[in-house]
């Protein structure tokens, strides 16, 4: 194929003003804008590492750090261990494989907001489900969930992954079909069992994929904005704010604009550095494929 | 001992099913019963009375009917602009030589990880500046052009299209366009239809920029109407799960029909992406 040297950079236009008018170009002005006090209605001025010296010595800011933790703590070995058992069952070969999976993947496609909806009936204190059978099984006074302090973080990135288990078991169902068969029916010769198999054969091999989809859902577990806002607000008090919350209300309710920025720098912070640390512990854990 | 295991099997697989289906049937439920119903004690687990007068108040004086179009304009328009941005990008990634060519490859997959909450302040204010705030234009510009995932996606399709193929466009002169237009976008369907299914629901789900940037509430998008819903008649449960299952209906559709595709799709940018 031949072709003028600029046409390669025609075909990759579109995708380049994407990259840098719309991913780039906002990472570099929210870090410089994280150096400044700029608020929506006023002027900006510069004000060196004020913002993050501010964040780093406030107690609420340590507070939401760690509910973000907590709440990727909950998702992603909820993620890297549910979803993989839901891959596993569902690649015993058993009838209707189809139904169940498009059943276990219905989560996935439907809306964040209208999971959350839904969710927060069945959580609710007075009329939801669970409280109902809850009352039924003899617990006079059943907790309050979204409005309890000790749950509400709980039950949000609970529901958060019940939403996300489908995504990851079909990248799990992905990777189970690249074990070939004759270890499988080798192990079976030799009389191992179905744990056998499971911890000696499946395991092993697929803990590459384990490792990758760990990763994945940790990342993923950032993104958590639209569940929160849509159960819990952040609430009660400031119980089930996260990162991703937070930034949002600084930027978008006080319109700290410049405070905001270098709230989503530190997010940024933190998920850059566990993934590299994740990468650098990888060969720990990971038996490679040979 | 054999058939044991198969049935225990079975009743696993389906009392998992039954955690991820009752959310969907609860939203039905409740959806088809008044207002009473829903605070009945103890709770109707089978509508006694089922109505569709929610639908029918939602679609007349809460303008969903317009919020559904809303949502689809702009879902479908993101997404066949992905089409273009991804494949264009993904055949000149693929299979043409250019200085750059690694290192701007290598920007666009390390951008998959920023989450969007650390861009959207600066792009809100470039939204103010192009005077775009409240027109769908935010929602659709971005996804459009971002093509994280989509060009990996096209790119590793065409790295594999065979040498051949190129070769014998290539001897009857055709120009790199023409060999993109006629010969790769064809063999690409079922990428194509991958992407397209996936850009098609990240953006039919999207809620962060309908939050932002609309305030008219004819410009809502079915998300955004929702949440509105739960600020401004929070009691109102019957009208509220009625408007999550019009917001659900479509994207399920679209899935039974193309289960196949939304699959492929998934494990093609996430297993190696």
């Amino acid at each position: 194929m031949k072709y003028k040297w600029y046409v390669p950079y025609l075909f990759i236009l579109l995708a380049m003003i994407g990259l840098f008018v719309f991913r780039l170009g906002p990472l570099f002005f929210a870090g410089i804008m994280s150096f400044t006090d700029w608020s929506m209605f006023g002027s900006a001025g510069f004000v060196g590492l004020e913002n993050y010296a501010d964040f780093l010595g406030d107690e609420t800011f340590w507070k939401i750090v760690g509910h973000t933790l907590l709440f990727s703590l909950i998702f992603v070995p909820s993620i890297a261990f549910g979803s993989l058992i839901l891959a596993v069952l569902l690649n015993q070969g058993v009838k209707g494989t189809t139904a169940f999976r498009a059943m276990y993947f219905a989560p996935v496609i439907t809306s964040t907001v209208a999971v959350g909806i839904v969710w927060r009936w069945i959580f609710g204190a007075d009329v939801g489900m669970i409280n109902y059978l809850l009352r039924t099984i003899g617990f006079e006074s059943p907790p309050s969930w979204l409005s309890d302090r000790s749950f509400s973080l709980l039950v949000v990135s609970f529901v958060f992954a019940w939403k996300r288990l489908g995504y990851y078991m079909i990248i799990y169902l992905a990777g189970l079909q690249d074990i070939p068969k004759t270890l499988y029916e080798a192990a079976k010769i030799d009389g191992a069992g179905h744990f056998g198999i499971f911890r000696k054969i499946t395991l092993p091999l697929i803990t590459p994929t384990m490792f990758f989809i760990s990763i994945m859902a940790l990342v993923d577990s950032f993104k958590n904005f639209d569940i929160i806002y849509t159960m819990t607000r952040g609430g009660p008090g400031r119980a089930s704010t996260t990162m991703a919350y937070y930034i949002y209300q600084h930027a978008f309710e006080l319109f700290e604009m410049g405070a905001a920025s270098s709230l989503s720098m530190l997010l940024l912070l933190l998920v850059g550095g566990i993934a590299v640390l994740n990468f650098y512990y990888k060969s720990h854990w990971v038996e490679t494929q040979g | 001992m054999k058939n044991y295991g198969r049935i225990i099997l079975y009743i696993v697989l389906i009392l998992i099913a039954i955690i991820n289906v009752f959310p969907f049937y609860w939203m039905i439920n409740v959806s088809l019963q008044p207002l009473e119903a829903v605070y009945a004690d103890p709770p109707e687990f089978i509508a006694k009375h089922p109505t569709l007068d929610n639908y029918k108040e939602i679609f007349t004086k809460y303008n969903f009917l317009r919020f559904t179009m809303n949502s689809l304009f702009i879902s479908l328009t993101a997404a066949i602009g992905q089409l273009f941005t991804c494949s264009l990008a993904g055949f000149a990634f693929a299979r043409m030589k250019f200085p750059g060519k690694e290192i701007l490859f290598g920007l666009i997959i390390a951008t998959i990880m920023v989450p969007i909450e650390v861009v959207i302040i600066p792009e809100f204010l470039l939204m103010a500046k192009l005077g775009w705030i409240n027109t769908y234009l935010p929602m659709i510009v971005p996804s459009f052009l971002i093509g994280t995932t989509g060009v990996f996606l096209m790119r590793s399709f065409y790295e594999n299209v065979p040498k051949e193929l190129e070769e014998a466009a290539v001897v009857d002169g055709a120009n790199p366009f023409t060999i993109y237009w006629r010969i790769f976008l064809p063999v690409s369907k079922a990428s194509l239809s991958a992407l397209f299914i996936i850009s098609f629901l990240i953006n039919w789900n999207a809620f962060l920029r309908p939050l932002i940037y609309l305030n008219s509430k004819n410009l809502y998008t079915l998300t955004l109407g929702l949440i509105s819903f739960v600020g401004e008649f929070s009691a109102l449960w019957n009208f509220l799960l009625a408007g999550a299952v019009v917001s659900v209906v479509p994207i399920f559709t679209v899935y039974l029909i193309m289960q196949k595709q939304f699959i492929e799709g998934i494990t093609s940018t996430g297993v190696k992406g």
